[in-house]
């Protein structure tokens, strides 16, 4: 049958769904591992920035803006070709990327964290204190629980945003969905077709994981109200994506 | 590998071509957010319609322009476009089409935002003292709500130069692309895209303080509000 009149021609896509998918669960792999480590980099330097000590305030400052204002793609180059060189470590494609997007978004997020944990009322503090607790205690059981509450919508922001990045990576052959997307294709000749379907896939990623985000946060909000009166207010706009 | 010998007199040589690059990513992010304005325009003035079909169908563009990757969107343009409806785009071109949807998105919250963000009661006091709709919105609520969209803008702006580094990927001669031919030529891909990545740390957060002193000026007069 001679499918090329057709305006929207399914079989290609149909016949390389597997793949597709295989591509699309790599992505969403990278994404989720990324955000992870960002995460966990993300509160390391926020309380770094938050330390009683200039020198390690000076550090995570740096750290911030440094990967605050790196584009995800030179830092994708830098890491996958650039460290083989200079100092001899050679990191898989996947890894390479995973790092890329933990260190972009623990950026980001080292900020947001600082700011939740500045937001839980002073006052909190000194009561927990007042009741014999260690300081150590009082961040663990009292600070960063409401700050935790704080940070969930803009941590979540910060995901959708990793997921849209991560299609980055198929610049270092990372197989994920848009590098199958692109190879598929050239084999077929189809861009027009491939893409669509990538970029749909991309948007119904990003609209399940935006919706969880929301209803995540309404049952929080029953939880504390403090936390009801700082969500319901303005929500600070996303940045654009490198 | 015993050794490593750095090589940055590499950078210190390429450094007009990295400049030139470096000219040809801000033409790329400025069409990119010439565009991003018009097209953020009309989807907050859409937003903000009386119509109620006019209003989802507004966010439903914005929803689906910020939720695609830009590097998605480049592709499509550039090669999914052109090829089905045989429109010759040149890489420039598309990469500042593919900017512009994202950052038009943006744009559009930051509008809306801006707009939402002034008092009611200021129109209200407009329209009572007897201006036309149109004067009380020219005179009186974009004034107020420019102090706020300026500086965001700044910031979707820091994002689309961000952005803009992809467009290599189609073949733009960017600073990136001149960093990886050069790099392929010398075998110092360390040195250049150290090189490019300080360079557009120093921008952006250049670009981003501005930002901080505009707003700061602009918030001058409003103590009184």
């Amino acid at each position: 049958m001679d499918n090329s009149q057709l305006f929207f021609d399914f079989a290609p896509i149909w016949q390389a769904r597997t793949l597709l998918l295989e591509g699309f669960g790599i992505a969403m792999f990278s994404a989720v591992a990324g955000i992870f480590f960002a995460i966990l980099l993300g509160l390391i330097v926020a309380l770094m920035r938050l330390s009683r000590y200039r020198a390690l305030r000076a550090i995570a400052f740096t750290y911030t803006q440094l990967f605050r204002g790196v584009p995800l793609y030179v830092l994708v180059l830098w890491i996958y070709f650039g460290l083989v060189y200079a100092v001899g470590i050679d990191i898989p494609r996947i890894p390479s990327g995973i790092i890329a997007l933990a260190l972009l978004n623990s950026g980001y997020l080292s900020e947001t964290f600082r700011s939740g944990i500045l937001a839980v009322e002073k006052g909190q503090r000194e009561a927990g204190e007042a009741l014999g607790l260690r300081p150590w205690q009082v961040s663990r059981f009292i600070v960063l629980p409401q700050a935790g509450r704080i940070v969930v919508p803009p941590t979540g922001n910060q995901f959708v945003d990793a997921i849209k990045d991560s299609a980055i990576l198929s610049i270092i052959g990372v197989p994920e969905l848009m590098k199958v997307a692109q190879e598929q294709a050239n084999m077929y000749y189809r861009p027009f077709e491939f893409y669509t379907v990538a970029g749909l896939l991309y948007l119904i990623a990003v609209i399940i994981v935006s919706k969880g985000i929301s209803k995540l946060e309404q049952r929080l909000a029953r939880f504390s109200r403090a936390s009801k009166e700082a969500s319901s207010g303005e929500r600070r706009p996303s940045e654009v994506g490198g | 590998m015993d050794g490593y010998q750095y090589n940055w007199n590499v950078v210190w040589q390429s450094l007009p071509e990295l400049r030139q690059g470096l000219i040809i990513t801000l033409q790329v992010s400025i069409m990119g957010m010439s565009l991003a304005i018009v097209f953020g325009l009309l989807c907050a003035i859409g937003r903000l319609s009386q119509y109620g079909y006019i209003r989802k169908f507004s966010v439903a563009v914005i929803d689906f322009s910020r939720s695609i990757p830009l590097f998605v969107l480049l592709f499509w343009v550039y090669y999914g476009l052109s090829l089905k409806f045989s429109i010759n785009l040149t890489a420039f071109q598309a990469g500042a089409i593919a900017l512009g949807i994202t950052g038009g998105a943006y744009m559009a919250e930051v509008f809306r935002g801006g707009i939402n963000a002034v008092d009611f009661g200021q129109r209200e006091a407009a329209l009572a003292i007897g201006l036309t709709q149109s004067k009380a919105f020219n005179l009186v609520v974009l004034p107020q709500a420019i102090r706020i969209i300026v500086p965001q803008a700044v910031n979707v702006y820091v994002g689309l130069l961000k952005g803009a580094t992809i467009v290599s990927v189609i073949g733009v001669a960017d600073m990136i692309y001149v960093a990886q031919y050069i790099s392929l030529n010398s075998f110092t891909p360390f040195e250049m895209y150290s090189a490019v990545g300080v360079a557009f740390i120093a921008l952006t957060v250049s670009i981003a303080g501005l930002a901080f002193l505009l707003e700061a000026k602009l918030n001058k007069g409003r103590s009184r509000g």
